[in-house]
């Protein structure tokens, strides 16, 4: 039978002879990812089924990340849970408050690889596709499910495939491409489905820009986002997960998609775009939402708070200072982001320029701390849900952008096409 | 749930795209309390929604209700005020499998949302996924819960599932 991609990966992962959309198998999972929803949920569910031990230790990541440090005791107290957990099980892989976040800290340490069935607690756990993982985001329950077992029952999805071909031109980032392909089906057109990417562009994009893609997938409703190998995937696995195996996955030639979208940048090229409130799949082209007064600037979070993302933002903001009535609050997707930033002087430029640079942490993206947004406050945010009062009062608005658009927006103080700063 | 199963309730209505910040923000995701976190249930979109809800009221919901976080905290917080069924045009994936695990049961019925009117008085039979709105008595005909998801309804919730089949 001919496959998508998705379906390659789960026909490998169970025991089924085949595979079709709608079918549920049971699979076995190669890695799972736990937040603070381990110490708020999945701790006491575990102790409800009568649990002792995990099924590997060694397949396991927990992370403190969404509120890191911990701005309050409910926090601090989830946090010493999942401390305790990590010890009692022997759990492998942990990365406490001083780490970064959760999806840049797993790519980092090199967990995730080609052909691999990777589950996390959370919702944007379709960021490592990028790696040509299937990869999807569960809750509480099933995550004990899998901490216990190992196993969990999914729905094999129907796949959309989506071809880009040509290249970015200069200061569009893949964020804009992604928002407008999310804006163009819809917050719930790929409900339960794969979405593949193939094409030239996605062949040539760094590991970076491949996963802010893969993280907004959900946005539309995926069930996961998938790309297939490419050099800079193989570059990336060289160095941080050198010596360990991995078998890239392609789709069959005659696979079956439910759907398909395609692009051609080169006679068709995509502007910044801006997700208007209160939703990432209401996005227009920067040139087409007016005049928009900010209050907040921010760069962060599991969709572009990489050091790419910082570099462009320093780009654009070297030798100039944001504008007075602006705070732009940057926060580094993990410390070894921060670290290297640092070395190589973005961190200097930005801060130079007006920026507040925080610890690595979820932080303002979900409205935590670090950021969190007054009554009727405007902020344009490099994050990936502007949900009505996602990161701060029920009033405030968030205009999702790229990095390149928030730099430049931080600068005039209206949200700006970076291309004219 | 028993095999005939008819729930009865009153209609609390919403519109499309009800993700999951809005039925619980994630700034109250620490409490550990679920009692002390459903007092914040819809707060943004339908901040009297504690004060009208009763138990064994049901959900009545436009096209992808449930999108954005996995929060499981989602259909908690419903089932701790007492919501009995969510009904909708449409689930997001994450909040459908959710509801279940929690022992909620999430019908797809097309249509419904401009068939029922705040506050009217619903039949619900889950096995069929046959939904009646008392007032109009028209009986609007859903999609059948699959059988993986009955299996968990069945159990009591997803914890009582796995322990029936790990025991
Ligand atoms: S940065 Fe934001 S979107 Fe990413 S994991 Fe943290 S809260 Fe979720």
């Amino acid at each position: 039978m001919p496959y998508t991609i998705a379906e390659k990966i789960i026909a490998a992962h169970t025991h089924e002879k085949n595979v079709s959309p709608g079918d549920i198998v049971d699979v076995s999972v190669d890695f799972i990812m736990v937040h603070e929803v381990l110490g708020s949920r999945i701790v006491s569910i575990l102790e409800e089924m009568g649990f002792k031990k995990v099924w590997d230790p060694e397949k396991v990541l927990v992370v403190n990340d969404h509120w890191a440090p911990a701005p309050d005791t409910e926090s601090a107290q989830i946090h010493v849970r999942n401390r305790q957990f990590v010890r009692a099980q022997d759990i492998k892989h942990f990365c406490d408050v001083d780490g970064g976040i959760c999806h840049q800290v797993l790519a980092e340490k090199g967990l995730a690889r080609p052909g691999m069935l990777i589950v996390g607690s959370d919702s944007h756990s379709t960021t490592y596709g990028a790696f040509n993982a299937f990869s999807t985001g569960l809750a509480a329950t099933d995550s004990a499910m899998i901490l216990a077992t190992g196993e969990i029952w999914l729905k094999v999805p129907e796949a959309i495939r989506i071809d880009i071909e040509g290249q970015l031109p200069t200061r569009v980032m893949s964020k804009d491409i992604i928002l407008k392909i999310i804006t163009d089906l819809g917050s719930d057109g790929a409900n339960y489905k794969s979405m593949e990417f193939f094409g030239s562009l996605i062949d040539n994009l760094s590991v970076g820009s491949r996963m802010t893609m893969c993280n907004m997938t959900v946005e539309a409703g995926a069930k996961c986002g998938i790309m297939p190998m490419s050099s800079a995937v193989k570059d990336w696995l060289e160095k941080n997960a050198a010596g360990r195996e991995y078998s890239p996955v392609s789709p069959d030639k005659d696979a079956e998609y439910s759907g398909s979208l395609s692009y051609d940048l080169t006679d068709d090229p995509v502007e910044p775009m801006v997700a208007l409130p209160h939703s990432p799949v209401n996005s227009k082209p920067v040139s087409e939402i007016g005049d928009v007064e900010i209050d907040q600037a921010f760069i962060g979070s599991c969709t572009n708070g990489r050091l790419e993302d910082l570099e462009i933002t320093a780009q654009i903001l070297k030798g100039k200072r944001i504008h007075k009535d602006v705070r732009l609050i940057i926060t580094p997707a993990s410390r070894r982001t921060y670290i290297e930033a640092m070395r190589n002087g973005t961190i200097e430029i930005l801060m130079d320029a007006g920026a507040i640079v925080t610890n690595s942490t979820c932080g303002a993206c979900i409205g935590g701390h670090l950021g969190v947004l007054g009554p009727s406050e405007v902020c344009v945010s490099s994050t990936n849900r502007n949900f009505q009062g996602r990161m701060g009062h029920p009033t405030s608005r968030v205009f999702l952008a790229s990095p390149a658009t928030v730099a430049a927006s931080a600068i005039t103080g209206i949200i700006t096409d970076p291309r004219e700063v | 749930m028993r095999e005939s199963q008819v729930l009865e309730g009153k209609a609390i209505v919403f519109g499309d795209d009800i993700n999951t910040d809005q039925i619980i923000q994630g700034r109250y995701l620490q409490l550990l309390d679920y009692a002390e976190m459903a007092q914040h249930t819809f707060e943004v979109v339908m901040p009297d929604f504690v004060q009208v809800v009763e138990e064994g009221d049901i959900i009545v919901a436009g096209r992808n209700f449930g999108g954005g976080s996995s929060r499981e905290e989602a259909p908690m917080v419903l089932k701790t005020n007492g919501i009995s069924c969510v009904l909708a045009e449409s689930f997001a994936r994450i909040f459908y499998r959710n509801a279940f695990n929690v022992g909620i049961p999430a019908i797809v019925v097309k249509g419904i949302s401009n068939q029922v009117k705040e506050l009217e008085r619903l039949q619900v039979n889950l096995l069929e996924g046959i939904v009646t709105p008392l007032g109009s008595g028209k009986r609007l005909v859903g999609e059948r819960i699959p059988q993986k998801m009955l299996e968990i309804l069945r159990a009591g919730g997803a914890v009582e599932w796995y322990k029936s089949l790990y025991r």
